[in-house]
């Protein structure tokens, strides 16, 4: 009995005390993006051009049409391609990067020149990320056409080519975000204790060693939890597609984010937009919640 | 961190190529920078006519002269100010946060993380005319202060999700021997768990830093006179319908870089300080 | 302890709900947001700081970098220097960005919180602010304040809605035209091109030489836009595609379908800049070709002549010759076509959502834009104003053929993507782009378009 009511206060306890610290996010939370998310739902039952004073309810009719929609699941295809992608390249040399200057640690100088340069792109805003690319890329002395005309090659024409433009755009994200994942696997490694990295050393690991039996598995959760977060960028980004591409040539670049900003903000097709708004939530959080279960039972197997 | 012990093998032919990728990938991050210092020193059509990827032929400083007496300095103060605020209350809720729900166990936790992952997942524009609603009915449209809710707001669920999986590496055992130690939870959050969070923190003031410094859509959405507005804003006096100054434009965007890059050679040495603390304590 | 989680969780669906109740239902009734008893949507037009009460005049525009920052705060000075103390209004103007007004527009009507004057492009934009109770018509304010007398039928014409005049046309005649490197025609002994075959015998001759013939940044996709809109009037004039508009007509109709096939014969024959749809006119790639005279030609709006002369009045008043899109010989009425003119008359127009006395101050205020004063600036700084004597003030050779091609023109046209429903624009970006990669038939571009008017028309 004792014990029991002394469990009870103590669950109680600890619920009282989660409460008062998950406060003050909620308050967030609930005024910036519940509600907003709330109030996208509504909007997506009505055809509404976003300004008028008047809108029509329409029920389900934008999601029916949504589910139909092949520019969005084209769109969603692309942000997908765009997920897989950068998870493939940002996380790993990210790591990488990381674990160079983890290597190099006790040379500070030398490691806090790479540190910091190595940084830069982060940065950069995405006017300029977008401007240069636009340039370096150009037929007419862009860098990658002269390299391929020293080499005897023609023009390459990259991002006005359907077949290539998405996946350029990509390798420029992955630049402008790597150093993101270099910061952030640096912190994973800062979780490691010294003595850890002594005690196999001292056991005449080498640093390959070191870092696959050791390192790396000590950095699941961590690259885990950046798997997510590059996931959940993935899905929803939007930035230097807008400035770079707008989206084409074609529609071979358009994501789902770019199209629901241009029905909503250019087209007067809110309602509508809203559904793609709404759609895009649903598809990421379940993306996302999924593959945070499959991904944390895969660490703990 | 100094500790006298070397890896005994390492192969040299790997520590050649570790070495020399490793600077490549200095060049390929460095250039674009570069370039956009370069040309921020050009004259607009010597730019066009010469190309981008020119050196210029002069250092015209008369760019950095013109911007210089424009608002810049309005926009900057603005800017730093929207940042400091809003740093400092995402941080500290965010880490309140993480603690329970990497630390505890409650029946809601899953639940709840789980609602702060889906938070992630909301497109930004689509919250543009809720919040510019909300901005208006509680009169903070058009001054820096409508800018620090959403800042905190859309960056909180991110931060709570590295935080609370930083935190969940903390070695349990400090908690239970303070927790025999008589220590309440929130001293020990306060004592214990956030100092060793530093790293985490530092590296979630980096990443929102940066996403706040440059962030552009709130900033034009809930301001209005040119009072309010900050830095990203400022590449504005010099786009027009048809053609923007390019130069002039990277002039302000240097400039708009420098204060990040001094934040982050500060937020280094508390990645490494950080270290130490855990293995100290660990 | 459940009973406290749930109470907390309570509260946060409760907060959530109330504050989803008060916003979801504020597009409803603008008085939803509650705690200003004044908010009533008579009142809904003050726009920006809540403070300011009737007696401000609210003024957005896109007029961020000079010269248009300048030419557009001037009528706001005038007015508040001239008139404010008589009428009690003062006009409060904000400069938004180009890339990011229409968002903002949006934003705030959404809201109820137009601005009292807003400039647009006119266009199907303007239409939708119109019906959605955002534009008032002004025809005779228009009128009683002689600006008749002031600008061009055309410029006019194109902020008529059913009849009624709801925008005062600012700044710029933008109507497209072949801007030509004079040298690089004299080298190679090129005469400025009558008729489309011409044009082509002259391209021709440029590839020969290693030249591009047109420079083009199609990565915004509304460059390339010009040539179709270009070949398919000159093909046979408007009535297609104002046809294809209302639905009595087809954007299947063989103008478009030629369009379509000139574009990517052209595109086959390297007319255009390599790799132009993934080039940047915003970023300056097109200009940059003229500049380095790799390109000989560019076909785009006549604004280009104030950027010309901003990058250098230099190489603008040696280089620069400016030609219309030439005429169709491949039919007969070929010559009437060529007459049309392509673009706006009026770079932009100001508009106005307040209504009675303010809406009277406000249009006081825009027509500080008239006055020879205003007209003087504009030219001054590379514009060619949309006014009757616009030539007589004009001493810049290409800026006044510009204006007499404008004035002996039969009709213009607004440009597709502009005077199109945003959602059939979109579709005719989106499938024209991909004419000059040439990864679409024209016939598959015609269809696409179409099929995007008919869905537009079926709602209506």
């Amino acid at each position: 009995m004792e014990k029991n009511s002394l469990e009870a206060q103590r669950k109680r306890n600890t619920a009282i005390c989660a409460t008062v610290f998950l406060i003050p996010v909620f308050f967030f939370l609930i005024v910036y993006i519940f509600y907003p998310i709330i109030d996208t739902f509504i909007i997506s039952t009505y055809r509404w051009n976003g300004i008028s004073a008047d809108k029509t309810f329409i029920g389900l009719s934008n999601w029916t049409a949504l589910i139909a929609d092949k520019t969005f699941w084209t769109a969603f295809l692309h942000n997908i391609v765009i997920m897989v992608c950068s998870i493939v390249i940002q996380i790993p040399i990210g790591l990488l990067l990381a674990t160079f200057l983890e290597f190099i640690a006790k040379k500070k100088g030398i490691s806090k020149i790479f540190k910091t340069i190595w940084f830069l792109p982060y940065l950069m805003s995405s006017v300029a990320i977008g401007f240069l690319f636009t340039y370096a890329l150009a037929t007419n002395g862009g860098i990658i056409s002269t390299v391929s005309g020293w080499l005897g090659g023609g023009n390459i024409d990259l991002l006005g080519n359907q077949k290539t433009a998405l996946f350029t755009v990509i390798i420029i994200i992955a630049w402008q975000f790597i150093p993101f994942y270099m910061v952030y696997a640096m912190a994973g490694y800062s979780g490691i204790s010294a003595d850890v990295y002594e005690a196999a050393v001292i056991d005449g690991a080498t640093r390959g060693q070191y870092f696959w039996h050791i390192a790396l598995p000590l950095l699941k959760p961590t690259l885990v939890a950046g798997a997510i977060l590059s996931l959940v960028g993935s899905l929803k980004y939007f930035d230097l597609i807008y400035v770079m591409t707008g989206g084409g040539p074609g529609t071979s670049t358009e994501l789902m984010a770019t199209y629901m900003y241009k029905l909503s903000f250019s087209q007067f097709n809110m309602g509508y937009g809203s559904a793609v708004a709404a759609g895009m939530f649903i598809l990421i959080t379940a993306v996302a919640l999924v593959s945070n279960k499959l991904l944390n039972r895969g660490g703990e197997d | 961190m100094n500790n006298e012990y070397k890896p005994k093998k390492t192969n040299p032919i790997a520590g050649a190529i570790g070495i020399i990728l490793a600077v490549i990938w200095l060049v390929i991050a460095i250039v674009p920078f570069i370039f956009m210092i370069l040309n921020s020193f050009k004259d607009k059509f010597e730019m066009l006519v010469k190309g981008i990827f020119q050196l210029p032929e002069t250092l015209n400083w008369a760019n950095y002269q013109e911007v210089l007496t424009g608002n810049f300095f309005h926009y900057l103060l603005n800017s730093l100010v929207v940042l400091a605020v809003s740093l400092v209350i995402l941080l500290f809720i965010s880490a309140c946060a993480a603690y329970p729900l990497a630390r505890f166990k409650f029946k809601l936790n899953a639940a709840i993380y789980s609602l702060i992952v889906a938070c992630m997942s909301i497109p930004m524009h689509i919250t543009l005319i809720p919040v510019f609603k909300m901005t208006q009915s509680m009169g903070l449209y058009d001054s820096i202060w409508s800018l620090i809710g959403p800042y905190v707001a859309f960056a909180v669920p991110i931060s709570v999700f590295i935080l609370t999986a930083f935190m969940k590496g903390i070695p349990v055992e400090i908690e239970e021997s303070a927790s025999i130690d008589g220590c309440s939870r929130y001293r020990m959050f306060f004592a214990m768990i956030l100092p060793l969070s530093t790293p985490g923190l530092s590296t979630l003031a980096i990443y929102n830093g940066v996403t706040m410094w440059n962030e552009f859509s709130f900033a034009y959405t809930l301001t209005q006179s040119s009072n309010a507005r900050t830095l990203p804003l400022a590449v504005w006096d010099f786009q027009g319908q048809y053609a923007m100054n390019t130069p002039m434009i990277m002039a302000v965007l240097t400039l708009t870089v420098l204060p990040m890059i001094i934040l982050y050679v500060v937020l280094q040495d508390k990645l490494v300080k950080g270290m130490t603390a855990g293995a100290v304590k660990g | 302890m459940k009973k406290r989680q749930l109470a907390a969780l309570g509260m946060a669906v409760v907060m959530t709900a109330s504050l989803a109740a008060c916003g979801g239902g504020g597009g409803n009734s603008d008085s939803g947001n509650g705690d200003s008893g004044s908010d009533t949507p008579s009142s809904s037009s003050d726009s920006g700081s809540g403070s300011s009460g009737g007696d401000v005049i609210t003024f957005w525009n896109i007029g961020t970098e000079d010269p248009d920052a300048t030419i557009m705060q001037y009528a706001v000075d005038q007015y508040n220097a001239n008139d404010s103390a008589d009428s009690g209004y003062t006009i409060e103007a904000t400069n938004i960005q180009n890339d990011k007004y229409k968002e903002k527009l949006v934003i705030a009507m959404s809201s109820g919180e137009c601005p009292d004057m807003y400039t647009s492009w006119s266009g199907g934009p303007l239409r939708e602010y119109i019906n959605s109770g955002y534009g008032q018509p002004i025809t005779d304010l228009y009128e009683e304040a002689g600006l008749d007398d002031v600008y061009l039928e055309a410029a006019k014409a194109q902020a008529t809605f059913d009849g009624e005049v709801y925008g005062v046309p600012v700044l710029n005649i933008s109507i497209s035209g072949v801007f030509y490197n004079k040298d690089i025609f004299a080298d190679n002994n090129l005469e400025v091109p009558e008729t489309i075959s011409d044009l082509e015998k002259v391209c021709d001759t440029l590839v020969s030489k290693g030249i591009t013939p047109f420079a083009l940044g199609n990565s915004t996709k509304w460059q390339g836009s010009m040539f179709y809109q270009g070949f398919a009037t000159r093909y046979a004039g408007l009535d297609d595609f104002r046809g294809a508009y209302d639905g009595t007509s087809s954007f299947e109709s063989d103008c478009f379908v030629y369009a379509g096939n000139k574009i990517l014969d052209w595109a086959e024959k390297g007319y255009f800049q390599e790799g132009c749809n993934g080039l940047s006119t915003d970023d300056g790639q097109d200009k940059q070709a003229i500049y380095q005279e790799t390109a000989a030609m560019l076909y785009s709006g006549s604004w280009f002549t104030g950027t010309f002369a901003a990058d250098s009045e230099e190489f603008y008043k040696a280089k620069i010759g400016w030609f219309p899109f030439p005429e169709c010989d491949e039919v007969d009425n070929g010559a009437e076509y060529a007459a049309i003119c392509n673009g706006t008359v009026g770079d932009q127009f100001v508009s106005f959502s307040c209504t009675d006395e303010k809406l009277k101050e406000a249009f006081k205020c825009a027509t500080y834009y008239s006055t020879d004063d205003c007209i003087a600036l504009m030219v001054e700084n590379g514009k060619i104003p949309p006014v009757n004597n616009a030539k007589e003030l004009l001493d810049d050779e290409v800026a006044i053929s510009i204006c007499e091609f404008v004035e002996s023109a039969t009709d213009v046209q607004l440009w597709y993507d502009q005077y199109l429903p945003s959602a059939v624009a979109n579709a005719h970006l989106d499938n024209s782009q991909l004419l000059f990669s040439q990864d679409i038939t024209a016939e598959e571009v015609a269809e696409a378009t179409q099929k995007a008017m008919q869905e537009y028309l079926d709602q209506q």
